[in-house]
C-alpha cells in the first residue's frame, strides 16, 4: 500500500476518438443482443419520472437568475404588409422599460433547412402572417414588458394576401418570399419510379379518391420559454425549451455573428414538443441578442396564443390517390398528388413536401409509383413537422382509399392489407431499404383482439369497426445540413466511485429518451439506472446529437450509447480479467458485479473493477457515435425517406355514431406496434397511448381554421382558435380504453434490435376512425377532422339518395413539371434518374438548369 | 385595477351607486377567462361579491327554490333534493366547463354574462325562474323570460345586483336538457335545449341559436298541440322546422354552423318527443 502506480498507457485510454464512427450495422457489436438481458425489455421506472411527478424538474420557465429581465414580442396584426415605420417613443417612456430590438439589429436570416433560410429574428421590411414578430421589448417585469409592447406603434402598408394553395398557384405576384420554385410556390416535386403506364395496364381496376387533411397544431402543455444570459468573457448561454439544441446553436451563431464556440445552448426537458419545438425560433434568438445588449439575463415565456402563431404544425394537404388493383387486391401502381399549404415560411417544408410521398411505399408493396407535390407559401402561421411529419396526411388518404377499394373489390379490409405487405429486407420502388417488418403480425394482433372477423360489417346500425395501418422512420437517414459527421454521439466517464457519467446531446421531450440512454449503458455495464448520472442536451458539455425529431433518438443515441458502453466494458473487462485471472471474454457484467461465467466465485464488484481499470489505464472515458447506413437512392430528392429501419403499426377502432347529431364516440382502440425490440414496455405503451390520444384529436376535432380580419380587408387569415378553450382536443371523456400490442421484429440496425414508437402509432388513427364511421353508418367523410356536422351532412345526402360522402371533389390541375424518371430495381435501375437534366421543367418556365442559373443556384 | 371589498350587501349597493362603472365579480370565470390579454378592457374597478354571506345561501320555501347570487353549479350538483325536484338544474350544471369551473362559476354570473351559449339559462327559463335585482333603492323581480332585451342587453341597471334566482316549485311530468358541444367537457354549446312539461304546459328554451338564450313559444305551442293530440302526429324532425325557424335565428360562428344547429335542434327534440311517447 502507499505505492503510487503510474498508469501504463498500454491500451487505448479513450479508444473511440481516433476511430471512425461505425456506419449503420456494419459494426455488429452495436446490436449487443447476444447476451442475456437484465434491464432491457423490463418496465423499469423512467429515470426522470420521480422529478417530473414531484415537480422537481426544471422546465425553462422555472429558471430564474439574479437580475433577470423580461421580454415580450410585438407581433404583426396584419397578414401581409410592408413595414412603413416602427415607433417605440411612447413605449420607451413606460415604467421599467430597458430596451428594444428590431429587425435592423439582426439582419442575417436563419431557418432550419439550409435551402430555406428565410426567417429574420424580427421582421425586416415586411410581415408575412398575423403573429410575425416585429419588435422585442425588455422591461424589469413581464407585466411592464407587456404594457410597453402594447404601446409600440407599427405602421403597415397592406399587400395582397394569399390564403390557399390554389390562390398561391394563381397569384405569382406579389411574392411572399423572393425565393422558391416559382411565384408563391415554394417547392414543386415530381418523380416517377418505374413504368407507371405498364403498372396501370396490369390492373383489373383503377380507383381514384380525393382527400383533404386540414392540419392542426402540436398543443404541448408547456409553452415555449427561454432564458439567456451573457458571461463576462463575451459568451452567451441560453436555456430553452427546444427539441433541437444543436440546430438552435447553429442559427444563433449565424444571426448573432458569434463563433459557435462562444454560444452555449442547453435544452431544458421539454413539456412536450411533438415537432413544435424543432425549429430555431425568433424568441430564442431575440432573448440571446437582448441579453448581449443589456448584459442581464433575459427571459421570455410565450403565451398560449403565441404558441399558436409559432405553429410549425401539420400542413393542410389536399391529395389525390390513384391506384391500380388486381382482383385479389394486389396493387400494381399508384399515382399520388399532394398540395401543401405551407404558411408563411419555409421551416421544414421542403422535407415535409417530400414526406407526403416518400413513405407510401414502405407499408404496402407498390411496384410502380409516381408522386407529384407542391408546397405553397400563404400568409398564415408557418407549417412544419408535427408527429408523423408529412406522412399522416397521405396515410389517411391511402388507408381510406384502401378501405374503399376493399369494398369495391369485395375483399375484407384486413385481407387487402395482408395481401400487399412489403417483403422484409427489400428495396422499395423509390429505393428505400426496408429491413424488418412486423406489420403482418400487427394486423393479426388487432384483428384478433377486436374480434374483427366475427364483428366487422355485422354490428348494429350506428356501431362500427375500422382498420388502418402505418409505418414510420426510425430517424432520418441524412442530417438536415450536409455533413459526414456522426448524427449522434455519446461520451462515458467512469471513475473510482463506481459512478458512470453519460454525456449526450439528446433532448428529453417527454418521450423517455433519457431513460433509453441510461438503460443502454446500464444494461451493458450491468449496473443500476441510479448509478448513472446523465448530462444531456448541453452544447458546451455534451457530444452532438441532432435532436429529438424524426423518431431518431432511440435508434441513433441508443447505438452510440451501446458503442460507448461496449468500449467501456472492454476496458474494465481487461483490467478485471487480469485481477481475476480470467480471460476478458469470459466475464459477465451483471447486478453490479463482474464475474467469470464459468465460475461465479471468481468475481469482483463493479466498483472494484472500475478501480482496477482506472489504476491500469489512468483516467477512464470512452465515446460512441452513430451514422446511419447509406441508402441506395441516388436521385434528386432521395435524401427524404431513407431510415435505418421502419416501424409498423396497425389499429382497429370501434365507434358509436349518433345519427341524430352526427356525434360519435370512439369506444375502443386496439393498437399493435412493431417496435423491433422493446427497450421498456412501459415507455412503449405510453407512446402508443399518447399517439392514440393525439391521433384521435386530429381525427375528431382539432381545427386549424382561420377567419377574416374584422374589416374584411383580407382573406381568412387570422387564427380562429388561438386558445386552449376554443382549440378543441379530447378530454378524459373522449379518450377510449386502448389495448396495446407490442410486436417485436428486431431490426439489425437498432440497438438491441429496437425501432421507434414515438410517432408511428399516430398514423393509423385518423383513417381508422373514418373507416369505422363508414362501417357504423355507411357514409364517408373524406377529410380530417371529421366533425359531427360532416357526418350529419353525409347522412342527409345519403338519405336523399345522393352519394353518402362529404369531402373535396376536385384536385386542381397544378403544373408539377416533368417528372424525374427513376427505373425501379426490378426494372434494372441503379437508383439514379434517367433525366436529371430535364426533370422539373414547368410549362413556360424553362428547365431546372435555367432556373438554377436564374436564381443564382439558390434553388437547392 | 382596483378591487372593492364590501363588508355587507348595503356596502355593495352603495359602492355600485357611487360609481356606475364598477363591475361586480362572483366566481370570475367569465370576467377573467381572457385576463391578462384583454387587459385594456379589464382596467376596471371590480366589486368582489365573494365575501357577502347574504348572497351565498341556497334555500327552499314552501313555494320556491331560491338560489343565492353566489350559489355555484357545484352547490347544485351535490344537492340530492335539487336533483329530485329540479333534475334539469343538475344535468346542466354537470355540463358546464369541468369541475373547476363548476366549483367557482355561479348561476347569477351565468345570467348576467348574458352569453347566448350560457348553459344555466335555458334550464332556468324552462323552470320559469325569476331574477331578483337589488339596489340601494330596493328590490325588483323580473321573470327571466323578460330579462334579456338583445345580445348582451338586459334589464339590469348598473347599480343593481342579482341577489336571488327564484324557481317556483311545481310538479313536472317531464324535464330534460340536452347540450350538444364539440366534446364532453370544457366545451361551449353548439346548440342546447331544455324542456319541461307540467300538465299541458310546455316550456322549451334553447341556447346558442339566437342573440340571447330564449324561450321558444312556437315550439311550445306546437309540442303541446301534438302531445294533446290536437295536431298532426310527428313523422320526422323536419316537421319541427317551421316552429324552430319562427323561434330562433342561429348563425354560423366559430363553433358551428346555422344549418347544423337548426338540424340538430330539430332532431334532438323530435327524438326526445318520440321517446316520451308524444
Ligand atoms: C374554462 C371555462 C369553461 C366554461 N364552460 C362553460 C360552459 O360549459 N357553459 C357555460 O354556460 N359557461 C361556461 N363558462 C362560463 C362561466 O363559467 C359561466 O358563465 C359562469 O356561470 C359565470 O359565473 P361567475 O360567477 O364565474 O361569473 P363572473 O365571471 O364573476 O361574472 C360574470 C358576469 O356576471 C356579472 N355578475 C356576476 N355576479 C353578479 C351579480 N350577483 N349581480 C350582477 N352581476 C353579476 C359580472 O359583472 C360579469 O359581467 C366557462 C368558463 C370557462 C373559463
Amino acid at each position: 500500500m502507499g505505492k503510487t502506480k503510474t498508469p501504463k498507457a498500454e491500451a487505448p485510454l479513450s479508444d473511440a476518438a481516433s476511430e471512425a464512427p461505425s456506419e449503420g450495422s456494419t459494426d455488429k457489436k452495436n446490436v449487443a443482443s447476444d447476451r442475456p438481458l437484465n434491464l432491457i425489455g423490463k418496465p423499469f421506472r423512467r429515470v426522470d419520472g420521480r422529478a417530473k411527478v414531484t415537480g422537481q424538474t426544471k422546465f425553462a420557465d422555472d429558471l430564474h437568475f439574479p437580475r433577470t429581465v423580461h421580454m415580450k414580442l410585438v407581433r404583426s396584426t396584419v397578414p401581409h404588409a410592408e413595414i412603413v415605420s416602427i415607433d417605440t417613443t411612447e413605449a420607451a417612456g413606460m415604467p421599467g422599460v430597458l430596451g428594444f430590438l428590431t429587425g435592423d439589429d439582426m439582419p442575417n436570416t436563419f431557418g432550419i433547412l439550409p435551402v430555406s433560410q428565410d426567417e429574420h429574428a424580427l421582421c425586416v421590411g415586411k410581415v408575412r402572417f398575423v403573429g410575425d414578430p416585429v419588435v422585442a421589448v425588455a422591461a424589469l417585469t413581464e407585466d411592464q414588458a407587456h404594457e410597453a409592447a402594447l404601446k409600440v406603434k407599427v405602421e403597415y402598408n397592406d399587400l395582397t394576401t394569399i390564403a390557399s394553395v390554389e390562390q398561391a398557384a394563381s397569384t405569382p405576384e406579389p411574392r411572399i418570399h423572393d425565393y422558391g420554385d416559382t411565384g408563391n410556390i415554394h417547392k414543386q416535386v415530381s418523380m416517377s419510379f418505374g413504368d407507371l403506364d405498364a403498372g396501370f395496364a396490369e390492373a383489373d381496376e383503377i380507383f381514384e379518391d380525393i382527400y383533404y387533411f386540414e392540419g392542426n397544431t402540436h398543443l404541448p402543455m408547456e409553452q415555449h420559454a427561454s432564458i439567456a444570459f451573457t458571461e463576462d468573457d463575451g459568451r452567451v448561454t441560453i436555456y430553452s425549451s427546444t427539441q433541437t439544441p444543436h440546430y438552435l446553436h447553429r442559427s444563433l451563431a449565424k444571426v448573432l455573428e458569434l463563433p459557435a464556440s462562444r454560444i452555449r445552448v442547453i435544452a431544458c426537458p421539454n413539456g412536450g414538443g411533438f415537432g413544435g419545438k424543432s425549429d430555431p425560433f425568433n424568441h430564442e434568438i431575440c432573448a440571446a441578442k437582448m441579453a448581449l445588449k443589456l448584459g442581464r439575463p433575459v427571459k421570455i415565456a410565450l403565451t398560449r396564443e403565441e404558441v399558436f402563431y409559432c405553429h410549425r404544425g401539420r400542413h393542410p394537404v389536399l391529395m389525390k390517390t390513384r391506384t391500380g388493383f388486381k382482383k385479389d387486391g394486389r396493387m400494381t401502381a399508384q399515382h399520388l398528388q399532394t398540395a401543401l399549404d405551407g404558411g408563411a415560411y419555409g421551416s421544414y417544408g421542403v422535407a415535409s413536401t417530400y414526406y407526403t410521398g416518400a413513405l407510401q411505399t414502405v407499408t404496402y408493396d407498390l411496384p410502380k409509383y409516381r408522386f407529384d407535390s407542391i408546397r405553397a407559401f400563404t400568409n398564415k402561421p408557418p407549417c412544419g413537422p408535427k408527429r408523423g411529419h408529412g406522412t399522416p396526411q397521405p396515410r389517411a388518404a391511402f388507408e381510406t382509399h384502401l378501405d374503399k377499394a376493399a369494398h369495391r373489390l369485395g375483399i375484407d379490409p384486413a385481407d387487402i392489407r395482408l395481401n400487399n405487405l412489403v417483403p422484409p429486407d427489400s428495396v422499395t420502388a423509390n429505393y428505400l431499404k426496408v429491413g424488418s417488418i412486423g406489420l403482418g403480425d400487427c394486423i393479426e394482433a388487432v384483428v384478433k383482439g377486436s374480434g374483427w372477423r366475427e364483428r366487422y360489417g355485422k354490428l348494429p346500425e350506428g356501431r362500427g369497426l375500422g382498420l388502418a395501418c402505418g409505418s414510420y422512420l426510425c430517424g432520418a437517414g441524412l442530417p438536415i445540413y450536409w455533413n459526414f459527421m456522426p448524427q449522434s454521439g455519446v461520451q462515458i466517464k467512469l471513475d473510482r466511485s463506481g459512478g458512470v457519467a453519460v454525456f449526450c446531446g439528446e433532448t428529453e421531450i417527454g418521450q423517455g429518451s433519457d431513460s433509453v440512454l441510461a438503460a443502454c449503458v446500464a444494461e451493458i455495464l450491468g449496473i443500476d439506472l441510479q448509478d448513472i448520472r446523465l448530462c444531456v442536451a448541453d452544447t458546451d458539455l455534451t457530444p452532438v446529437d441532432l435532436g429529438s425529431y424524426s423518431s431518431r433518438v432511440t435508434l441513433m443515441v441508443g447505438n452510440a450509447a451501446v458503442q460507448a458502453a461496449e468500449r467501456a466494458r472492454e476496458i474494465i473487462a481487461k483490467a478485471a480479467g487480469e485481477k481475476l485471472d480470467v480471460p476478458p471474454s469470459r466475464l459477465a457484467f451483471s447486478e453490479h458485479r463482474v464475474f467469470d461465467i464459468e465460475d461465479d466465485e471468481r468475481s469482483m464488484s463493479f466498483v472494484e473493477a472500475v478501480q482496477a481499470a482506472e489504476a491500469k489505464f489512468g483516467t477512464l472515458g470512452t465515446t460512441g457515435s452513430y451514422i446511419p447506413p447509406r441508402s441506395p437512392g441516388r436521385y434528386r430528392g432521395a435524401g427524404v425517406g431513407p431510415s435505418p429501419a421502419y416501424s409498423y403499426s396497425a389499429a382497429v377502432v370501434e365507434v358509436e355514431v349518433d345519427p341524430q347529431t352526427g356525434i360519435y364516440q370512439v369506444e375502443h382502440v386496439w393498437m399493435a406496434h412493431d417496435v423491433g425490440k422493446c427497450i421498456n414496455p412501459a415507455l412503449v405503451m405510453g407512446q402508443i397511448e399518447g399517439s392514440v390520444y393525439m391521433g384521435l384529436g386530429e381525427a375528431m376535432m382539432e381545427e386549424q381554421v382561420f377567419r377574416r380580419l374584422p374589416k374584411k380587408r383580407s382573406n381568412a387569415l387570422v387564427h380562429k382558435h388561438p386558445s386552449l378553450l376554443e382549440y378543441k382536443s379530447p378530454t378524459f371523456h373522449e379518450m377510449p380504453p386502448v389495448t396495446s400490442y407490442i410486436i417485436e421484429d428486431p431490426d439489425p440496425n437498432g440497438p438491441f434490435g429496437a425501432k421507434e414508437v414515438g410517432q408511428g402509432p399516430l398514423l393509423p388513427m385518423p383513417p381508422a376512425v373514418a373507416n369505422a364511421i363508414f362501417d357504423a353508418v355507411g357514409v364517408r367523410v373524406d377529410q380530417v377532422p371529421i366533425g359531427p356536422h360532416h357526418v350529419l351532412e353525409a347522412l342527409e345526402r345519403k338519405a336523399k339518395g345522393k352519394e353518402g360522402r362529404v369531402g373535396p371533389n376536385k384536385f386542381p390541375d397544378y403544373d408539377f413539371g416533368v417528372p424525374l424518371n427513376v427505373p425501379t430495381v426490378a426494372e434494372g435501375g441503379d437508383g439514379k434518374a434517367t433525366n436529371q437534366e430535364t426533370a422539373g421543367v414547368r410549362k413556360g418556365i424553362g428547365t431546372m438548369k435555367d432556373r438554377e442559373e436564374a436564381v443564382g443556384k439558390g434553388g437547392q | 385595477m382596483t378591487i372593492l371589498l364590501p363588508g355587507t350587501l348595503t356596502d355593495a349597493y352603495r359602492m355600485l351607486s357611487d360609481d356606475p362603472d364598477v363591475t361586480p365579480v362572483a366566481g370570475g370565470t367569465d370576467l377573467f377567462a381572457h385576463w391578462p390579454e384583454n387587459r385594456v378592457k379589464q382596467s376596471t374597478t371590480y366589486l368582489d361579491l365573494s365575501g357577502l354571506a347574504e348572497l351565498r345561501s341556497m334555500r327552499w320555501t314552501k313555494s320556491e327554490l331560491v338560489l343565492g347570487a353566489l350559489t355555484t353549479y357545484w352547490d347544485v350538483v351535490t344537492d340530492a333534493r335539487v336533483a329530485a325536484e329540479f333534475p334539469n338544474l343538475v344535468t346542466a350544471a354537470r355540463q358546464v366547463g369541468a369541475v373547476q369551473i363548476q366549483a367557482r362559476g355561479t348561476w347569477a354570473g351565468n345570467i348576467v354574462n348574458a352569453s347566448p351559449a350560457a348553459d344555466g339559462v335555458p334550464v332556468l327559463l324552462a323552470y320559469d325562474a325569476t331574477v331578483r335585482l337589488g339596489s340601494r333603492d330596493g328590490v325588483e323581480d323580473i321573470p327571466l323570460d323578460e330579462f334579456y332585451l338583445d345580445y348582451k342587453k338586459m334589464r339590469r341597471r348598473p347599480d343593481q345586483l342579482v341577489t336571488e334566482i327564484r324557481i317556483p316549485r311545481r310538479t313536472y311530468q317531464r324535464a330534460w336538457f340536452e347540450k350538444v358541444g364539440p366534446r364532453k367537457s370544457q366545451a361551449i354549446t353548439k346548440v342546447g335545449v331544455a324542456v319541461t312539461v307540467a300538465g299541458e304546459t310546455w316550456r322549451i328554451a334553447a341556447n346558442s341559436v339566437a342573440p340571447t338564450v330564449c324561450r321558444c313559444p312556437a315550439l311550445e305551442r306546437y309540442c303541446a298541440a301534438v302531445a294533446g293530440a290536437k295536431g298532426q302526429p310527428l313523422t320526422s324532425p323536419s316537421d319541427l322546422l317551421p316552429a324552430i325557424r319562427s323561434d330562433v335565428s342561429p348563425i354560423d360562428d366559430i363553433r358551428s354552423t346555422a344549418e347544423y344547429r337548426e338540424q340538430v335542434l330539430a332532431r334532438i327534440l323530435f327524438h326526445a318527443l318520440n321517446d316520451a311517447g308524444v
